[in-house]
Parts: structure tokens; C-alpha cells; sequence
């Protein structure tokens, strides 16, 4: 009941904005006049969890007069390290964006051609409803035939639990598949995790194509930048662009794009053949090992044939793998998180994480740790069960298709009719798709397929601009999203809180779904009563009320407390109320935290007192292993104890031999190699006249999702194209000219830098820019989309999108 | 009270959330040429191999600031802790001060209609302990803190480590102190051999004086 005066309240006063609105949005005396003045007055700070990007850093907002006028770091977080990124701190721009989705939109224009008009949340509820019972009726209940796809954040949950449990699809798409989904899988299934990086303690880290000094990922780049130029961290960065994080390296080693594999391969024969790997360690916790080994001698994956595949000396690759194994356990070859770069990345990722294994760097400080997380209860949701609803269609696509499918290859079946039934609609929730999914024009000739499109953001994206109905979620700063904890040598929990109430008439994610849950639940019910078989049965001795309650039918059930309500429960339930005061007050909550957390200075705090860290999480085999090596002068702390004796314990990984797994046999009857494999036939050759070319990150700009954003554009205008200088000369191609990049689904045209930072046969620019939504005004054709140009390819293992693949030519133009 | 900042510019990896943080912190007028703080880059290639090296700055808040001899009007002024300001209501625009800065520091911020500049974020101090550009940084490049202070955060940094100024030779003793890497090699990667190198031994009775001099002309 609370809840529900709560947000009419709500409504009240956000009727008076839209009308002070619409001439300007900058704030103090919009919000002066509205109703809500009274609630909103009065200078507070209000900590809150940034969402600008994936990291969740903990902020402190400083709100005057209703306005948020400034994003400070929350030291409290240890995984945010007390700071707050360029990105960070402009998220009040992302708040106060004149462009930004304000009301509820329907269509009224083509597809595409941005013509909208203004509608209530309850007509535009009504159009979702119409359309979803057409489609179900003609679908006869299969609830698959309604796709979804969301990008991360601390919300994707809400959406997907309403999409995947409540309304009964199977097709979910999320960015794993087009980020990094096989990272994860090829160090999950090779050491029972992906695990952390600990860059805090190690001596000596390879990156290979990660670039943490513009893709910022945290704690990792605020850990390895303090130690790198002779302060502890060797650093190695294998790239072939010399790129902000190749400026701190100690050695920076170009590679052509594609061929990582070869190097760690021949690094892995240069330790094997020396036998400079961990001994105690792979004896204990190794499975297969000989195998492994044996097929690396045989295949003779010496440093020289790498060196003719990769262009790494290999005299450089030996000293790399010796130096590597030479600090070793405290050495690690650093996981990354990027998207798929060929097709042979999960292999990539394998040999990867065996050859960090090989020092022993794993479950041990300065190695790669896996990190305790503080528990949280959940939130229960009683799923119904649809008798008609369809497995996913891309499930045959690629050897292992999880939950959230292969976008590209998903994308294709719809774009091409090519699917085991209709796919009909589809719910996307802050996910920009035309944008960030491989081959655009296939993304909008599958959209132009379906017919519903219901998109959930805060921004008018390409890919809103497809849609028909556009419902406005407000931004973080304007709701509570679910609480979160985060794993790692200090786990935390964090909880965003609302900072301001949402302007205009935009609602946090839980309450459109508690509306579009309230307006579907009884329409979908009778088309489940006339097709679903077991609910027929079913009703034949059951009441029908209460079967539709008990059984979850009611889709609204499971959204009826307010994010707070929950937030209070999850909590509550693991841990307790005072605990739950104090994570409201500070943002952030882990056990002792008011006594352990002190400022050392202004740029450090400590968190956790040091025999508080863990490092060393796994089971072991022998408990006696621990008493044995770690010394009486501090009790069982391992931080204390030289992991070089630690390493070798043997351990319980979570593997299903419960060792690191260097032979996947069973992964033989799926197609896949069993061990890391070089094939000369995957490697992509770069034609006379042709460039291969790749995409990344840069620490001004998220993903697509801020390049409408003013402060941020400031940094970071547009972007522009990399090439090799000696290369660009020879075709005539200077600083700043406008050139035509085009690739075989594809052309864009974007300026030329050209520069010694990049390889020849390759040319690179950053993802993100190029948008054609009308809607953002800065964002709207500046600079280039890369999804323009890649070709939408999967790899063979997860259907992940291969993204450094694609050859193009350039022309000035 | 004499206000400085340290960088230890061998962790700056470019990701400018001091600029953003600035303007947040400062309402300083939008637009990639109005910035109170910024982040120098010099790259080239050795042998041709790239190099890159950053050097983040800002204001150096001189104790013998020309920008300030120079202002017909006194817009230009120190007040408390040595921190260089200008006062709005008096600036006449006369780009005198801009002429005069070695560093670059000044620019004319429109929406005020007057010069502007980094002011160590003095309006900030009491409250919140540092400068904006200090507490955003994720790599920590900036330590800010009182030279007169022998227990400040800075003067502790200032005695364990080497140091360079920009552009001395124009002798107005800034007050951002470069922190030379520990390491040789980076050491020699980011210094010209023509840098002088200090020791805070070196120079702590002479900025001592200085300021004491000068600090006749503080404002509160």
C-alpha cells in the first residue's frame, strides 16, 4: 500500500515537470517551481553507485536546491579505489541531457525516420498489450516467439526476471556474445573460474590486447598504474596498437592481429621444454598434464615458428616466457575482457589461463584470485510454466549455446526467415543493438521483420529509433536499483541509491514492468487457457483464481514491493538491520567496516586490516597444507606468508576434475579441440591493398551510450581512423583527411590519423560514435560506427561475434 | 599556509577525469578550449619505436605570479595559502595576464565574461580536504597539501622523492612539483637532460622566504 501513494505522489510532481519542462532543462528553477519543492530543498549528499559504465563505482552526489551539481568518489568501496572517472563524474551530463527520452513515445513515422508522438505510460501499455495478444493468439501461446535483449547493469535482472519467468521466453540476448563471453567460458572451464586479476601484488603481468589504461576496469587499473615504470609490476603489453597502456609498458610488443594464440603457445613450449613451470603446483593440480605437454613438444610450437606468424621476435618470446615463469607464482597473463578477436579465442583464452597456471599464479596472491563475496538473500519469483513456450532458436548455432544465446547468429536466423518458428517481437531494454551487434544493416533488416518492438532506455538510440514503442526509464541517478555484492579480496556490498526523484515522466525499470506486468497479466491468461494443455488439465480440479495465483500466472506478484522494500529484504535476510542502516548511510557495507575503515591519506584508505584479505579462497585437499606453511607469527594469514610457498597446495577447483583442465575431451564430440591448437586455415590474411581492421575502447566514452554526452565529447570529439603512418603515405593519405573505410557489409567514411602507434595491414578506430538517431544531436553522424563495417562471423565454441577479423580498404575521399 | 600540489605524472593514464571533474566541480564554461587543468602529451618515436609520456597540469599558483604584477585592475590577486585567483567583477578583459602566464593557464570564460583559472579548488578545502581534480583521480597523480606544513601529506611526499618545475627559468616559482620517477630508466624517458632536478633540501628555505615576501599581497 506504501508503495502504491508513494507513486502517485510521484506522478504529481512529475506532471508539473514536464510542463515547466520543455523549454529548459538545466534545472534549479524548473525544480524550484514544482510541487515537489518542499521534499527537494535543502543542500544533502546522497551516496549512490555510478553506472556510466559495467565497474558500479561508488560515488558521493552532491545535491543543492533539487539539482545534483557534482559525482565525488565514495572511499568506502574498496573496489572503486576511491575515485571517479572522467565518465563518472559526467553522469550528471547524462542526467541533464536536453536529448534524453522523456515521455512515454509511440510511432508514427517509418521505422527508423525518428517521427514519434507523445503518449500516456497507460496508451502506450495499451498498444504493447494489443500487439502482444495478436501475436500470442496467432502464436497459440508459444512464448518464444517474443525476443529481449539488455545490456548490463544493476537493473538487467528486474527486466530479464520479467521477460524470462513471467512472460516465458527463451530468446534472451545479452552482451556476452558480443563481449566477453569467451574469456569467461575459456578460463571458467580451465581453472574453475575467470577469476581476478590481483594487480595489487603481482610482479610481472602480460596484457595482451587489454588496455586498462583506456578501458578502465576497476580495481585493476588503478592497482597496476601505481606499480608499473620500476615500482613492482613488470609490465609486458602484446598489441598492435601502441596504445596508453603500451606507454607504462616495460616491454611493448606488436603483434598481428589474430595470432595470440601463437605466441602464448610457443611461450607454453618454452616453459614446458625448459621446464621452468611450477613443479609441486602442476603435479598437484594439474589434469591431463602429460597431454598437454606432449601436445605442445609434438606440435613443435617453437618461439621461431611463432615468430613468423605473430612478427614477435623469437628471442623476445623466450626472455617473456623466462621472466614470466622467473616471478612466477606472482606473474600472471592477464584475462582481459574484450570482445572475441578470431575464431580461435576460446583456445586463446585457454592456453592463456594454462600458461598462468603452468607458474602456479592461481588462487594465490599476485596471481589470478578468486576472491570471497558477502552474501545476499534473494528476491523469489514464482515463474509459471508454459506448456507451448519453444527452446531458444539459435541453440544448434555453435557447440555451447547458453541462456543468453549467440546475438549474431540470432540475429541472422530472424534477418533471413531462417527460424524453427516465428519470431515476432521483441523487448529491448538499454541495449543498442543497431550499434553494437556486428553488421548493422542486418540488425535493422531484422528489426524491420518483427512486429513489435518495445524499447526500454534513457537515450533516443539507433536502435530506439526502430522501435514503436519507446518507454522512458529515468537514469541511475533518479532510482534504487537492486543491491549488489561484489566479490574479491575485499568483498563489499554496495546499493544505489535514488538521488533525485525522476524527472519527467520517466520510471525506474521495476515499476514499467510492474505496469506492463498489471496490463498483461489477464489478456495472456486466457490465450493460455485456450492453448496450454497442461493448464487446461490443470483447471479441471483447480479453481481458476487461485491456480493463476499459486502458480504464478499473476505477472504482476513478483513487482509489488518497491525496490527499497526488496533492497530491505535481500539485505536484512544475510545480514541485519544495523548493518542495513549503515549501508544506506555510507553506500557500502562489509563486516567491521566501521572499525577497519581509516583514510591513510587523502589518495588512500585502508579497508580491510591486512590479515582481513583473502587471497587463497579454495578448498584444500590436505588442511594441514595451510598450518604447515604459513608461520606462527601471524594467525593463518596468508597476505603474510610468501606465496611461492603457497602456490603449490593442492587445492579443490571447480572444474569437474577438481584440477585445471588441460584436455576438454568431451569437447572433441562437439567439434571442439580439446587442447589449445594453432590451425594455419583460422588465420585471416591480409591481401595486397587490404587492411585488417579492429575496434576497441577509450577511457572518455562508454560503449555507444555516451557519445551524446557534452562534457564527454569535449575529451574525446569524435573518433577518427588509425593507420600506419609509412602506409597512409603511400597513399597519399595526411592527418585529418576523410577517408572511406569499407568492408564487404558495409562503408562509413571518418578522418585519418595516421600514426606509428598502429602496425601496417591494420587500421583501427574506437566503437561507439557514428550514430544516425536524429534524436541525439551531438551524437547524430559524428564520427563512425565499426558495426558498420565488421562482418557479423561467430566463433565456433559460444556463437561470440569475431570481431578483429574483417578486412577492408581505405580511400580518401 | 602555502598550497602546492605534487604530480606524480609516471601514473597518469590519460583519462582526463581531472578535466571532467573541474568543470563539474567549477562550472567552468563547456568547451575543449576553456579548461582550468589539462593533461600535456609528448609522443614521437626512438629509433622508430613509439614512445609516449603524459604531463598532467594546471595552474602552477607562482609565488612571484606575473599574471598578477601585470593586472591593471587587480582582478588578478592571491589570497590565503598563496592560491592565484580573479575576481570577476573586476576583470576588464584585457588578455594582459594571459600574455604574461608561461604556463598556458588562463583562458577567457565567456559566461562570466572574465579571465578564469584553476584556483586550487579553494572553496572546496574546508569541506572536503582536496582539490577536485586530486580526489576523482583514479592512479592518485596528485597530492595537494601546505608547504609550511613539515607534517602535510605533500611535504612528507616533497622529502622522499626528486622533483622538476616547468618552465623555472622563468622564475616564478610555481608550485606544481613534478615528481621524478624512482626507476632511472622512466627517470631519463621523461626528463630533457637540460631538467634540474631538486631535492626539497634544496629548496625549502628559499620558496619558504619567498612566500613570506610575497605574502603581504594575500587577500583573506
Amino acid at each position: 500500500m506504501k508503495v502504491e501513494i508513494s507513486r502517485r505522489k510521484f506522478l504529481q510532481g512529475s506532471v508539473a515537470l514536464t510542463v515547466l519542462g520543455g523549454t529548459s532543462l538545466s534545472g534549479a528553477d524548473v525544480l524550484a517551481k514544482s510541487a515537489e519543492k518542499e521534499k527537494l530543498a535543502g543542500n544533502r549528499t546522497v551516496p549512490t553507485v555510478c553506472e556510466m559504465c559495467v565497474n558500479k563505482c561508488a560515488a558521493i552526489a552532491e545535491v543543492k536546491d533539487g539539482v545534483v551539481k557534482k559525482l565525488d568518489p565514495n572511499p568506502y568501496f574498496p573496489k572503486s579505489r576511491n575515485m571517479l572517472c572522467a565518465r563518472g563524474v559526467a553522469g550528471i551530463k547524462a542526467l541533464y541531457d536536453p536529448d534524453r527520452l522523456k515521455y512515454p513515445l509511440l510511432r508514427v513515422g517509418k521505422r527508423g525516420d525518428g517521427r514519434y508522438k507523445k503518449v500516456t505510460w497507460n496508451e502506450a501499455y495499451e498498444y504493447i498489450k494489443d500487439k502482444m495478444v495478436t501475436i500470442l493468439e496467432e502464436e497459440e501461446d508459444n512464448r518464444s516467439c517474443i525476443g529481449y535483449c539488455a545490456g548490463e547493469g544493476l537493473a538487467e535482472h528486474t527486466f530479464k526476471s520479467f521477460m524470462a519467468q513471467k512472460i516465458g521466453s527463451a530468446n534472451f540476448l545479452n552482451h556476452s556474445t558480443i563481449c566477453l563471453q569467451t574469456a569467461v567460458s575459456g578460463f571458467a572451464l580451465t581453472l574453475g573460474d575467470y577469476g581476478q586479476a590481483d594487480l595489487e601484488n603481482a610482479k610481472y603481468v602480460i596484457m595482451a590486447g587489454a588496455n586498462r589504461a583506456e578501458a578502465i576496469v576497476t580495481p585493476d587499473t588503478m592497482d597496476i598504474f601505481k606499480r608499473t615504470r620500476g615500482r613492482g609490476a613488470e609490465l609486458v603489453v602484446v598489441d598492435p596498437r601502441y596504445t596508453k597502456t603500451a606507454m607504462h609498458a616495460d616491454t611493448y610488443l606488436p603483434i598481428k592481429p589474430g595470432t595470440d594464440l601463437a605466441f602464448v603457445l610457443a611461450m607454453t613450449y618454452v616453459t614446458l621444454k625448459g621446464q621452468l613451470y611450477n613443479k609441486t603446483f602442476v603435479e598437484n593440480n594439474f589434469n591431463d598434464f602429460d597431454a598437454y605437454k606432449n601436445h605442445i613438444i609434438s606440435n613443435n610450437y617453437t618461439p621461431e615458428w611463432a615468430e613468423e606468424i605473430t612478427g614477435i621476435p623469437a628471442d623476445t618470446i623466450c626472455k617473456v616466457a623466462h621472466d614470466f615463469m622467473k616471478a612466477a607464482p606472482q606473474a600472471i597473463y592477464y584475462q582481459g575482457r574484450r570482445s572475441t578477436w578470431s575464431s580461435n579465442d576460446f583456445q586463446l583464452r585457454r592456453a592463456m589461463a594454462l600458461f598462468t597456471a603452468l607458474g602456479g599464479g592461481v588462487d594465490v596472491k599476485g596471481g589470478i584470485i578468486f576472491g570471497k563475496k558477502l552474501p545476499l538473500g534473494d528476491h523469489e519469483i514464482n515463474a509459471p510454466l508454459y506448456f507451448n513456450a519453444q527452446p531458444r532458436i539459435d541453440q544448434d548455432q555453435a557447440a555451447i549455446i547458453g541462456s543468453t544465446g549467440s546475438w549474431v547468429a540470432w540475429r541472422d536466423m530472424v534477418a533471413e526467415g531462417n527460424t524453427p518458428y516465428p519470431i515476432r517481437g521483441m523487448f529491448v531494454y538499454k541495449q543498442n543493438p543497431v550499434l553494437s551487434v556486428p553488421d548493422s544493416n542486418k540488425t535493422r533488416k531484422m528489426l524491420e521483420k518483427l512486429d513489435l518492438i518495445v524499447v526500454i532506455d534513457t537515450m533516443p538510440s539507433d536502435t530506439a529509433m526502430m522501435a514503436d514503442v519507446i518507454l522512458p526509464e529515468c537514469t541511475y541517478l533518479e532510482r534504487e536499483d537492486p543491491v549488489k555484492s561484489f566479490p574479491g579480496v575485499e568483498p563489499a556490498i554496495v546499493l544505489r541509491q535514488k538521488v533525485i526523484d525522476p524527472m519527467f515522466d520517466t520510471k525506474p525499470v521495476i515499476e514499467i514492468v510492474r505496469g506492463l506486468a498489471k496490463k498483461l497479466t489477464k489478456p495472456l491468461w486466457e490465450i493460455t487457457k485456450n492453448y496450454d494443455m497442461d493448464v487446461q488439465a490443470e483447471l479441471e480440479s483447480a479453481p481458476e483464481e487461485e491456480y493463476f495465483k499459486e502458480w504464478g500466472f499473476d505477472l504482476a506478484d513478483a513487482y509489488t514491493h518497491s525496490q527499497e522494500e526488496i533492497n530491505k529484504h535481500m539485505f536484512v535476510s544475510a545480514h541485519n538491520d544495523k548493518a542495513w542502516k549503515l549501508l544506506r548511510e555510507k553506500g557500502v557495507y562489509y563486516r567491521g567496516m566501521q572499525r577497519s575503515f581509516k583514510k591513510v591519506d587523502a589518495n588512500t584508505y585502508e579497508h580491510y586490516p591486512p590479515a582481513g584479505k583473502t587471497y587463497s579462497v579454495l578448498p584444500l585437499v590436505n588442511k594441514a597444507d595451510r598450518e604447515t606453511t604459513i608461520t606462527e607469527f601471524c594467525e593463518s594469514c596468508d597476505p603474510c606468508a610468501n606465496p611461492a610457498d603457497i602456490a603449490p597446495w593442492k587445492r579443490v577447483f571447480k572444474t569437474p576434475s577438481k584440477k585445471i583442465e588441460c584436455n576438454l575431451a568431451s569437447m572433441t564430440d562437439r567439434g571442439v579441440d580439446a587442447m589449445p591448437t594453432w590451425h594455419d586455415k583460422d588465420y585471416v590474411k591480409v591481401p595486397p591493398g587490404k587492411y585488417k581492421f579492429i575496434t576497441g575502447r577509450h577511457a572518455q566514452h562508454t560503449h555507444n551510450a555516451t557519445q551524446n554526452n557534452v562534457l564527454l565529447l569535449e575529451l574525446l570529439p569524435e573518433n577518427y581512423l588509425w593507420i600506419n603512418d609509412e602506409e597512409a603515405k603511400k597513399i597519399g593519405i595526411t592527418d585529418g583527411d576523410l577517408v572511406e573505410v569499407k568492408s564487404s557489409v558495409g562503408k562509413v567514411q571518418i578522418k585519418a590519423y595516421p600514426t606509428p602507434k598502429i602496425i601496417p595491414e591494420t587500421v583501427f578506430y574506437i566503437h561507439g560514435f557514428g550514430s544516425q538517431s536524429s534524436g541525439q544531436s551531438l551524437a547524430h553522424r559524428n564520427g563512425a560506427s565499426d558495426n558498420e563495417i565488421i562482418e557479423g562471423v561467430i566463433e565456433p565454441v559460444f556463437g561470440s561475434a569475431i570481431m578483429h577479423d574483417t578486412l577492408v580498404s581505405v580511400r580518401k575521399v | 599556509m602555502n598550497y602546492a600540489i605534487a604530480l606524480d605524472y609516471q601514473n597518469c593514464i590519460d583519462c582526463q577525469a581531472c578535466e571532467a571533474a573541474c568543470k563539474e566541480e567549477n562550472g567552468v564554461q563547456l568547451g575543449a578550449d576553456k579548461q582550468r587543468i589539462w593533461v600535456g602529451m609528448e609522443e614521437g618515436t626512438i629509433f622508430g619505436k613509439p614512445y609516449a609520456n603524459t604531463y598532467p597540469a594546471q595552474c602552477s599558483h607562482c609565488i612571484d605570479a606575473p599574471c598578477v604584477d601585470v593586472c591593471p585592475t587587480d582582478a588578478s590577486h592571491y589570497v590565503k595559502g598563496g592560491i592565484v585567483k580573479v575576481n570577476p567583477e573586476e576583470c576588464i578583459l584585457c588578455e594582459e595576464c594571459i600574455e604574461a602566464c608561461p604556463y598556458g593557464a588562463r583562458f577567457i570564460d565567456d559566461n562570466i565574461e572574465s579571465v578564469d583559472k584553476c584556483t586550487f579548488c579553494d572553496h572546496r578545502i574546508a569541506k572536503k580536504g582536496t582539490t577536485a581534480c586530486q580526489a576523482t583521480c583514479p592512479t592518485k597523480v596528485r597530492t595537494f597539501g601546505d608547504l609550511n606544513d613539515p607534517e602535510s601529506e605533500i611535504v612528507r611526499l616533497l622529502k622522499t622523492r626528486r622533483f622538476f618545475f616547468q618552465k623555472e627559468e622563468e622564475g616564478t616559482l610555481p608550485k606544481l612539483f613534478f615528481l621524478l620517477p624512482e626507476d632511472e630508466i622512466f627517470a631519463r624517458q621523461s626528463v630533457s637532460k637540460q631538467t634540474k632536478i631538486y631535492a626539497w633540501k634544496d629548496i625549502e628555505a628559499n620558496y619558504k622566504q619567498a612566500s613570506i615576501n610575497r605574502s603581504k599581497d594575500w587577500k583573506v
